[in-house]
């Protein structure tokens, strides 16, 4: 008994050692800690005050979350900022924007949840104090198309940061190898994938992220876009999926299957990235924001082999490309306890142009003329994509839309319903969605 | 003990038990009843949310799944319990080690554990155990995303944390084996099945049935492992009722929080039902 | 060797502590046996093996599909994770709400177990029953409850909030375990001591706690541990402040490297104090959970 107290006290000793010597790194990398300072000269408040920040961690963001918190924590404000994935963003910021108070008090949103949010007076509208700092902090350089993205109903309801756009990675040392060029069209994607996996030895060349509670409805939301028709139509409150092209849609989807991972629709973008790692996948297409992590020689030995195009249209007639537009900004929930003009200030200053500069090559700032094709690996496929793109569905009820049809998409890819059968409940779902969005 | 002392002694930890436990689930008892948010006072509506608990497809679903998997977990936990027990039982210096390193699943958290777990079937992360199958049998089995082979690693992880508690509850009830009956049955010419199915087994019948209890009332609730095991876990039916309460009353930021409870009572019912013949072993063992 | 050890002697038992030494025979059987055991025990210590083998190879192997088996070890994704996260922060969150429930479990459950356990045989049996019956709850139907009560007293996301919500949910465990370790300690030193003119509580503090060392132990690893293995009420009931290290690595599962590789490090540095508690506490955890299956 004796014996095993002595190795007990000597185990909790050695272990509240470790703990004391490792506390002083703890925490000391930070990336908030290794950002880009900027000018942030917020007026103390009246008492110590803490600032959350939700933001979900990808190369794109981090730059600007890092920034906000580690230029505007001084003058008794304090920001935090837990690193988060992109679906625990997702549910938090359903949580905390739920009741009369939240836990966040700033908050990374996308196009396109701000009508859904905007319509229910969940977010705070930003016009009055954009027009009041739009000097000190050059506001007016943030691109008119990408403010317009954030407005709904003629309230801006999020300052936007960076925009986000599908580029088409592709391994250019299998693509010399076998000969290729980067795919224009679908169908020359399909005779690429059919020509890597015959000479090149990978098994499923294309790699798109499909998951089937998520990002198969963003994908499939492309193809429809690029065959010309949108999700619903606003004029005639009606959807859309009565439509021939709706069913098309979903056979592409079907017809790009044998060149996929049979996984994929458990693959959200991080997994898609992984492919690209290990070299299991040759052809990916997903957004921006998660292209600067293929280069980084860390994350994979195919780092330098990687090359970047606009994305390929779905038919050849298409006028637009397999390509969306998402502008990712920063938003103030109507809930927070916090005084709204400093919050605002907070998030200007994570806007400017030192810090937008400081955000390539891993994002698109919003910021007019910050990209040239030259910033970034990607960025000559970024300023083409960005320009072909299918136009948004800034409705009321897109985002409620999308969420009802996506499982009945994904039982379409994974062949458990016919895509006849799919277009008939898809139409039933959204007809329902539109009529309930008042 | 004179009342007064026997009242002061218990009281504060019954505060805290009425306030934390019995006035919570009352609450979700009301909430059950009721059109509610959280921070709501909540409108009543009766049965309603019962009725479109019982008709959704997607509770039925949940429901089979959970109560299939949980009588299979059981029986697996049963046998390789036992198994492992025995084996175990025969060990003299070996026993704490061998002990400890089977403890470990036990104590990890169940979440870090499914973790753990899911980076061995995750082909696209590098899992070996996919690699091996693909060396030896050529097939690839997706683990996440078709039902079957997913509600197998699903079954392996629940079986892998539960276990440690199932063989050292059996090993504990192996200790009070009579040796005098099990010397006489030996000379009587049983062979070793025999001997377990006969002499042992119903001598231990006691920790077998808490055992049965316990591994009941665990996986009925089961709710870690599905977050990191089967992210996808409503789309292939692989969704645990607790999983299910979770997205529908808390998710969402909780609009659905009515229905949510409602799914909590039926919950509760059914654990009660399914615990029926092992709560009356229990009491017909206690009072013995 | 102290009175109150019937649990004591049911561990040691169960652990062969006090059997002869036996001469080792080779035989078939135990063969087979042995080579059952060293399959299965490599079978459960698989995934912690695995995941620690990932943690500590360079950051593009880590994940790497096809798997690679020889690599430079290398102990960077630990550094990444104590120095560019807050990881520091959250063990410290673990930590607390793990001692403070296990101070404020013993603290409120031990004189309800002593009471109970000098009470009539028909409540012991009752308690037995409302023990399991709040032992088997869906856990959700107490803890969202918690959650709108803690949000709307401003408690919401504190490490205090979540302690009290783990001791309340384990309350009828602790005390059912402190009972039966308090029936082990016979009524006739109650007696004495009263007799000395000591009243109920001087005795509980000042006889039977003495004797109660290993119950104590038993009972304050069992909570500790289950506050150290919470998920769901954490993820309830912590947001920003109080995050605990389960919490976090489950806000992890979606991201990409090498985040995903420092979440897989927190989960072997998380396997540090497991080891700790199945090697040094395994008396205690053997004890306690033989005390509920082997009656008396």
């Amino acid at each position: 008994m004796r014996t095993s107290l002595r190795t007990n006290g000597a185990l909790a000793l050695t272990a509240v050692a470790a703990l004391g010597l490792a506390a002083c790194g703890a925490g000391s990398k930070t990336a908030s800690s290794t950002a880009a300072q900027v000018t942030c000269d917020v007026a103390k408040p009246s008492k110590p005050t803490t600032v959350n920040v939700l933001a979900y961690n990808s190369s794109a963001i981090d730059p600007y979350t890092n920034t906000m918190v580690s230029s505007c924590s001084k003058n008794d404000y304090t920001l935090k900022h837990e690193p988060i994935d992109f679906p625990g963003q997702v549910q938090k910021t359903t949580a905390t924007l739920a009741g009369a108070s939240g836990t966040y008090d700033i908050v990374e949103t996308y196009g396109f949840v701000i009508p859904q949010y905007g319509s229910q007076n969940k977010l705070a509208p930003l016009n009055d104090l954009f027009t009041k700092y739009a000097d000190s902090y050059k506001l007016n350089d943030i691109s008119k198309d990408m403010r317009a993205a954030m407005t709904y109903d003629g309230k801006l309801y999020a300052l936007p940061m960076q925009a986000q756009m599908y580029i088409m990675a592709y391994r250019k040392d299998v693509f010399d190898q076998v000969g290729l060029q980067p795919p224009k069209t679908f169908e020359e994607m399909k005779t690429a994938a059919k020509t890597i996996q015959e000479k090149a030895g990978i098994k499923y060349p294309i790699a798109l992220p499909w998951l089937a509670t998520g990002d198969i409805v963003t994908s499939y939301d492309c193809i429809l876009g690029s065959l010309g028709v949108n999700l619903t139509n606003f004029d005639t409150k009606t959807a859309n999926f009565d439509k021939p092209q709706a069913k098309q849609a979903l056979d592409e989807m079907i017809a790009l299957k044998p060149f996929m991972d049979p996984q994929v629709t458990t693959f959200a973008q991080p997994a898609v990235q992984q492919q690209m790692y290990n070299g299991t996948g040759a052809i990916a297409i997903m957004f921006s924001g998660r292209m600067n992590d293929l280069t980084l020689e860390k994350n994979s030995k195919y780092a330098k082999s990687f090359a970047f195009a606009a994305p390929p249209k779905v038919a050849a007639d298409s006028a637009k490309l397999y390509d969306t537009l998402s502008v990712d900004g920063w938003s103030i929930p109507n809930n927070t306890a916090v005084d709204k003009d400093a919050l605002f200030q907070m998030i200007a200053s994570s806007v400017s142009e030192e810090a937008s500069k400081a955000s390539l090559p891993a994002a698109y700032p919003a910021r007019s003329g910050m990209v040239s094709d030259s910033s970034s690996p990607y960025a000559a496929a970024a300023n083409v994509s960005i320009t072909s793109a299918p136009p948004a569905e800034p409705y009321p009820w897109t985002a409620d839309v999308s969420n009802k049809i996506t499982p009945i998409i994904a039982n379409a890819v994974l062949g458990k319903i016919t895509t006849d059968e799919a277009v008939v409940q898809m139409q039933q779902a959204a007809t329902a969605a539109i009529a309930a969005a008042k | 003990m004179k009342k007064r002392e026997f009242w002061m002694l218990v009281t504060p930890s019954l505060v805290v038990m009425v306030g934390l436990l019995a006035v919570p689930l009352y609450r979700t008892i009301e909430w059950s009843l009721q059109n509610v948010n959280y921070g709501d006072p909540g409108t009543f509506i009766g049965l309603s949310n019962y009725t479109t608990a019982l008709t959704d497809p997607r509770f039925g679903r949940a429901v089979v799944f959970t109560v299939g998997l949980t009588l299979v977990v059981t029986a697996i936990l049963l046998v390789l319990g036992y198994l492992l027990a025995v084996a175990v039982n025969r060990l003299h210096r070996m026993r704490p080690i061998v002990l400890g390193l089977l403890l470990l699943a036990y104590v990890i958290p169940g979440l870090v554990g499914a973790t753990m777990f899911s980076w061995l079937f995750d082909s696209n992360f590098g899992g070996p155990v996919n690699y091996l199958i693909a060396h030896v049998t050529g097939q690839d089995l997706l683990w996440f995303t078709d039902t079957w082979p997913n509600r197998v690693v699903l079954t392996l992880n629940i079986v892998w944390f539960l276990l440690p508690f199932a063989m050292l509850v059996i090993l504990a009830g192996l200790q009070s084996v009579n040796p005098e009956v099990l010397e006489a049955a030996k000379i009587d010419g049983a062979g070793p099945f025999r001997l377990h199915w006969n002499v042992i087994i119903p001598s231990v019948s006691g920790v077998i049935g808490f055992v049965i209890l316990i591994s009941l009332m665990d996986v009925l609730r089961v709710f870690d492992p599905l977050v990191a095991l089967s992210p996808q876990a409503a789309a292939i039916g692989n969704e645990s009722i607790m999983f299910y309460i979770y997205s529908v009353a808390f998710k969402d930021g909780g609009q659905q929080l009515g229905l949510g409870s409602a799914i909590n009572v039926l919950l509760i019912i059914i654990i009660g039902i399914m615990l029926i013949p092992s709560i009356r072993a229990t009491a017909r063992e206690g009072s013995r | 060797m102290t009175i109150s050890a019937t649990q004591d002697v049911v561990a040691r038992k169960v652990l062969g502590a006090d059997e002869p030494p036996r001469r080792r025979r080779f035989t078939g059987t135990s063969v087979l046996v042995g080579g059952f055991l060293i399959l299965t025990c490599l079978a459960m210590l698989s995934p912690i093996v695995w995941t620690a083998m990932s943690v500590t190879k360079p950051t593009d192997v880590a994940f790497l599909n096809p798997p690679v088996f020889t690599w430079q070890p290398t102990l960077d994704t630990f550094v990444d994770l104590w120095q560019t996260t807050n990881f520091y922060q959250y063990v410290i969150n673990t930590l607390v709400v793990a001692v403070i429930s296990t101070v404020l479990a013993l603290v409120l459950g031990l004189p309800a177990a002593y009471a109970l356990s000098r009470a009539p045989g028909w409540i012991s049996t009752l308690l037995l029953v409302v023990a399991l019956i709040f032992r088997a709850l869906p856990r959700f139907a107490v803890v969202l409850p918690i959650y709108d009560l803690a949000r709307s007293v401003g408690l919401y996301d504190t490490t205090f909030a979540l302690a009290l919500a783990l001791v309340a949910i384990n309350q009828p465990f602790t005390i059912w375990l402190l009972r039966n370790f308090f029936a082990d300690i016979p009524t006739t030193l109650d007696e004495a001591a009263m007799m000395d003119g000591c009243s109920r509580f001087q005795v509980l503090r000042r006889v039977m706690l003495p004797l109660m060392g290993p119950g104590i132990l038993t009972a304050g690893i069992f909570v500790f541990l289950f506050a150290f293995q919470e998920y769901l009420t954490a993820t309830i009931l912590t947001d920003v402040n109080a995050r605990t290290v389960p919490v976090f690595i489950a806000t992890q599962l979606g991201q990409t490297l090498p985040m995903l590789q420092q979440a897989g490090a927190a989960a072997v540095l998380f396997t540090i104090p497991a080891i700790a508690f199945a090697f040094i506490a395994q008396k205690y955890i053997v004890a306690g959970l033989s005390a509920g299956s082997v009656k008396g």
